[in-house]
């Protein structure tokens, strides 16, 4: 049987951990949540340390970090309704700028493959866009207010100027830049219930959503003139559900992250479990099946907040709990 | 509810799925009355009879919100919508106009309101375009529309635009002077967009309102034309008056109802109800008439905004936004340089809604402006300000992407039709009118001094400017949530 095998326990935070992020080498994870302190965490020897301590940024939770696709700048969203960016000099780490605007409680940070572009979204139901200018000032590009309630997460597709968004008006939501601004191009609609995270394949032509419904869909893109014949308008794509995991989580799904590396879906639960599931080897691309690889009960004492692939060693894993531990696992596929 | 406010107007709120009676924070009074405990029954109609002991029954009252109350709330601002539907929509305009026909019938003919209409420019523009009609045509038949329904007399904003203009352009003068010694004169940041200001009063405060323009909005000193100058000219009190003004915006609905508008004395508000574009559009609908089959009229009045003695429409250069920028841009060449400009260089930034115009004469300081339309746009603004990184001299900031032209009150696309290209079309109609420096059109001087007594006096301060409030956050245990 495939296992997630524990290596280690990272014990530090004083208050639950909202959100675990790798840097684009695999090299530093980064910690966030209720304490208001972001932790590096890197190896020296075979041991995970704490390398830095990032406090006093923010005045409220940090719900999510998000590094630049250099690695030498991250990211933080607040509940105080700004973000941080912190630079990362020779070790040390030091924040340059703090985003104004949002009118509440910011919930997630990512930024564009090309780092030149950065996602906020918030409680106050908008998603934001900023530039960052020459001279390192970051400037709003675009204030997007498509979806009705609390936006939960937003991400850049792996490859193209696209944006994807999930919130509790239950959607996904996709928006590119038109004329002269951002607007959505497609609404993904199938979840029953808050759509917490979302997670594109290494292809980007897939994405993974989880749910309060209990649910993982994944939703397979279709080019215009697809040979499938599914219906597009004008040059957008089409985006179908085309893979429905139920029956396998008890509670709320938190997080999702898709393996770019081999390609399996981690999932993490209100239930306290980790699960790993995996694409049949014989798939319908338009009717694939999934099946569960492993769940580890009891992964963490309380609710999993968040997952997350080693984007460079593929099968090593982090976790972040309610119960205020960062967790790294080794998956030991059979 | 979908809301038709701005979109940095729907920002600051937080909730407006839960209506008043559900969320509303507003403490009231309650007059209680001495005796013994009754009780309260609720009937099938959902009202509440208190039921004395001795079995006497008394209906209760309903508490009350005024949309004032909710402006000087930092709770929900989009449920303030429902509020407003009832009490400014083109349903009291004919509330009033019936009952200017009652008293007609019952004899009693000095209650009577005098009734007035003013349209804005950009209205018109809207108008003129979904009926194919030339702004001067839509112009007449609008005043026919109205006059017929019992309406008196139908106005025009952009003639109480020159005051606003004039007034922008001799502030920003003495802010640049006064700026050596005061660090809030300089920018100075456009006036006339209501949902501009109510975001800055929610949100930035003190820190961003000492910036703001003190000049009324058009709609504003057309309201106290009305109220003040025409009302004394044709003998009546303000609160005899019903000022209706016909606006591409709904944000100017909470313009309108701010309580520094309002006259204690009289009891009345300069414009007592603001409909938008769309809504003189339903009521022609109502009327089952096109604008085009109305008969026209065109009865001349200096405030019919009449940019020529011959009774051509008048307009001002600089956009569909009022062209606030390309007036203050001038006038501050002429007056500070004591030099000229034939046109000004729109430099396009980060997108169609952020312009900058940057005038350089030879030795003196550069005079650098922009406009800033749209939230995303204001943002960076408003942080630029924040950081002390602000370069400008002046901003033109108004909430609608693309400016007032593209106000969310404005008649929506037909089918088949984007919104894009529509408003292509509303711009061409709005630039068809002839521009005219606002110090040369007709009236403007003579009323300066029959009214204001001049230029810069008392008068001139109480009826053309006003002052903005930093609304206090305060912290409800209902507005948090996770």
């Amino acid at each position: 049987m495939a296992k997630l095998q524990e290596l280690m326990k990272l014990s530090g935070h004083q208050d639950r951990v909202w959100c675990v992020a790798w840097n684009p080498t695999g090299t530093l994870l980064a910690s966030c949540g209720g304490d208001k302190i972001i932790r590096i965490w890197g190896k020296e020897g075979d041991k995970w340390v704490c390398k830095s301590i990032l406090a006093e940024g923010h005045q409220r939770t940090i719900r999510s970090v998000g590094w630049s696709p250099c690695g030498n700048y991250l990211a933080s969203a607040s509940f105080d309704a700004t973000t941080n960016i912190w630079s990362r000099k020779e070790g040390e780490f030091e924040c340059i700028a703090s985003l104004e605007g949002h009118e509440n409680e910011v919930k997630a940070v990512s930024w564009a493959p090309t780092g030149l572009l950065l996602a906020t979204c918030s409680r106050d139901k908008s998603v934001w866009i900023w530039e960052v200018t020459e001279d390192e000032e970051y400037e709003c590009a675009s204030v997007i207010s498509s979806h009705t309630q609390d936006v939960k997460y937003a991400v850049w597709h792996p490859t193209r100027e696209m944006l994807a968004s999930c919130s509790y008006d239950n959607t996904i939501k996709l928006f590119k830049e038109e004329i002269d601004d951002w607007t959505c191009c497609n609404t993904l609609e199938s979840h029953t219930s808050t759509v917490w995270k979302i997670s594109f394949d290494q292809t980007g032509h897939r994405i993974v959503s989880c749910s309060d419904d209990k649910t993982l869909k994944i939703w397979q893109e279709y080019l215009p003139g697809n040979p499938e014949g599914i219906d597009t308008i004008g040059k957008e794509s089409a985006w179908k559900c085309v893979c429905t995991l139920s029956g396998y989580h008890n509670r709320v799904i938190y997080d999702v992250d898709w393996s770019h590396s081999n390609g399996l879906i981690v999932s993490a639960c209100g239930d306290e479990c980790i699960r790993v599931f995996r694409e049949e080897e014989i798939s319908d691309k338009n009717q694939p099946s999934f099946s569960l690889v492993c769940t580890q009960n009891r992964a963490h004492s309380q609710d999993v907040n968040s997952v997350a692939w080693n984007p460079k060693e593929p099968g090593l894993l982090a976790s972040g709990s309610d119960d205020g531990d960062v967790k790294l696992w080794e998956v030991v596929l059979d | 509810m979908a809301s038709n406010f701005s979109g940095a107007l729907q920002l600051t709120d937080l909730n407006d799925f839960i209506t008043p009676s559900q969320e509303c924070v507003k403490p009231v009074k309650i007059d209680r009355k001495p005796g013994k405990v009754a009780k309260i029954r609720i009937e099938d109609d959902g009202s509440y009879m208190e039921v004395a002991e001795s079995g006497e029954e008394k209906k209760l009252q309903k508490a009350q919100i005024t949309l004032n109350d909710c402006l000087a709330c930092s709770g929900c601002i989009t449920s303030a919508e429902s509020v407003l539907i009832t009490q400014q929509s083109q349903e009291e305009l004919y509330n009033v106009l019936q009952e200017n026909l009652r008293l007609q019938q019952a004899s009693e003919v000095d209650k009577k309101k005098l009734v007035v209409v003013s349209i804005s420019p950009q209205s018109r523009a809207s108008l003129a375009t979904k009926y194919q009609l030339s702004p001067q045509e839509a112009h007449h038949k609008l005043t026919g529309f109205f006059k017929k329904l019992g309406v008196h007399h139908v106005f025009d904003t952009s003639f109480s635009r020159n005051f606003s203009l004039l007034e922008s352009c001799r502030e920003f003068v003495r802010r640049y002077y006064e700026s050596e010694t005061n660090k809030t004169a300089l920018p100075m940041l456009a006036s006339s967009c209501p949902g501009w200001i109510c975001y800055a009063e929610k949100t930035h405060g003190s820190y961003i309102l000492p910036y703001i323009s003190s000049t009324k909005s058009p709609q504003q000193i057309m309201g106290s034309l009305v109220k003040d100058y025409f009302a004394a000219k044709q003998g009546q009190t303000p609160d005899l008056i019903y000022h209706v003004t016909v606006m591409p915006c709904y944000d100017k609905k909470l313009e309108a109802s701010r309580q520094d508008f309002y006259s204690d004395l009289y009891r009345t508000r300069d414009v007592d109800c603001v409909i938008t574009t769309g809504e003189v559009e339903k009521m022609l609908e109502k009327e089952n008439v096109t604008l085009g089959q109305v008969e026209g009229n065109t009865a001349y009045c200096v405030l019919s905004g009449f940019g020529s003695p011959d009774g051509g429409l008048g307009s001002h250069l600089g956009g569909g936004s009022g062209g606030y920028l390309e007036h203050v841009m001038r006038y501050a060449v002429s007056q500070i340089h004591g030099s000229s400009v034939d046109s000004l260089q729109y430099k396009t930034l980060r997108n169609q809604d952020f312009q900058e115009v940057t005038v350089e004469i030879e030795g003196k300081r550069p005079l650098k402006m922009a406009l800033a339309y749209g939230f995303r746009n204001i943002q960076n603004i408003v942080q630029k300000i924040k950081r002390g990184k602000m370069t400008y001299d002046f901003v033109e900031i108004m909430a609608c992407p693309s400016g007032c032209a593209n106000g969310g009150g404005q008649i929506r696309p037909m089918e088949g039709q984007t919104n894009n290209e529509l408003l292509q079309r509303v711009k061409e109609s709005y630039d068809s009118v002839p521009c005219v420096q606002p110090d040369l059109w007709p009236g403007v001087k003579d009323i300066y001094e029959e009214w204001l007594g001049g230029v810069d006096t008392e008068k001139a301060r109480a009826m053309l400017h006003t002052q903005y409030h930093g609304v206090e956050k305060v912290a409800s245990a209902l507005n948090i949530q996770w």
